[in-house]
């Protein structure tokens, strides 16, 4: 079939964003209930947030789908063009739209 | 990996903290511009055209960063639904400006849903999903 993103590194970024953000509630959590004694329990409230594997899977698709139409639309520009290969040029012109698409 | 182990470490660490999150970020930047070079020259040669160095890696870094904020916009809806878990509908929904786009994401759920039925619970909330979710599917592809 076609090449599509690792699921391990969607999975890992996904997870170090979470973690990092899981991380942060507990600091404000801390600051707020000023030194908390009860690290246990607020780090149960707080625990990262996580994802089921068909979420992992519809996400590489996503990510798949931006950078094939990324490359999709380059390849027209540099086709009218007449040109052989997709440069920087041909990729500015069709990023504000991508951007707005995605 | 839980960096956060006792409190004096946590004092005295911050900016090392900061250094290995951001060598952390530059190692599955790496390994996800890695999948990006496939993609992006599979997808160029079914063009018959080649494809700059410098174009994937600024595609990749893009996407990259659409990744990241994907994350966060994930963590958001589960949390808003009060789950602590992403599921499919969280990442349809975070396509949902684009419709053309989500419908292929929701098409592409139900290849999912349909590949692997878990238990006779599951595959009855999802056939019942489909059948909501088809009329949209069969979206007119000019």
């Amino acid at each position: 079939m076609e090449t599509n993103f690792d699921q391990d590194v969607i999975a890992a970024i996904f997870k170090f964003v979470w973690s990092k953000k899981a991380i942060d509630r507990e600091k404000i959590e801390d600051g707020e209930a000023s030194k908390g004694e009860e690290r246990a329990g607020t780090s149960k409230k707080n625990r990262p947030t996580s994802a089921n594997p068909n979420a992992v899977r519809l996400s590489c698709e996503l990510l798949r789908l931006f950078v094939t139409e990324a490359v999709q639309r380059a390849a027209t520009i540099a086709e009218a063009e007449g040109g052989t290969k997709i440069e920087a040029t041909h990729l500015e012109r069709i990023l504000p739209q991508l951007l707005l698409d995605f | 990996m839980d960096p956060v182990t006792t409190e004096d470490c946590f004092d005295v660490s911050d900016t090392e903290k900061e250094d290995d999150e951001e060598e952390a970020t530059a190692h599955l930047r790496d390994r996800f511009r890695i999948s990006t070079i496939s993609i992006a020259e599979s997808e160029a040669k079914r063009n018959n055209l080649e494809i700059s160095q410098s174009v994937i890696v600024c595609i990749s870094d893009l996407a990259f960063k659409y990744a990241e904020q994907l994350a966060d916009d994930l963590e958001l809806f589960a949390h808003h639904a009060n789950r602590k878990i992403v599921n499919m509908n969280d990442v349809i929904l975070s396509a949902h400006r684009n419709k053309h786009l989500a419908d292929t994401l929701r098409a592409f759920s139900h290849d999912l849903k349909a590949k692997e039925p878990h238990s006779e619970k599951k595959r009855k909330k999802t056939s019942n999903k489909e059948d909501k979710g088809f009329p949209s599917v069969h979206h007119i592809d000019p």
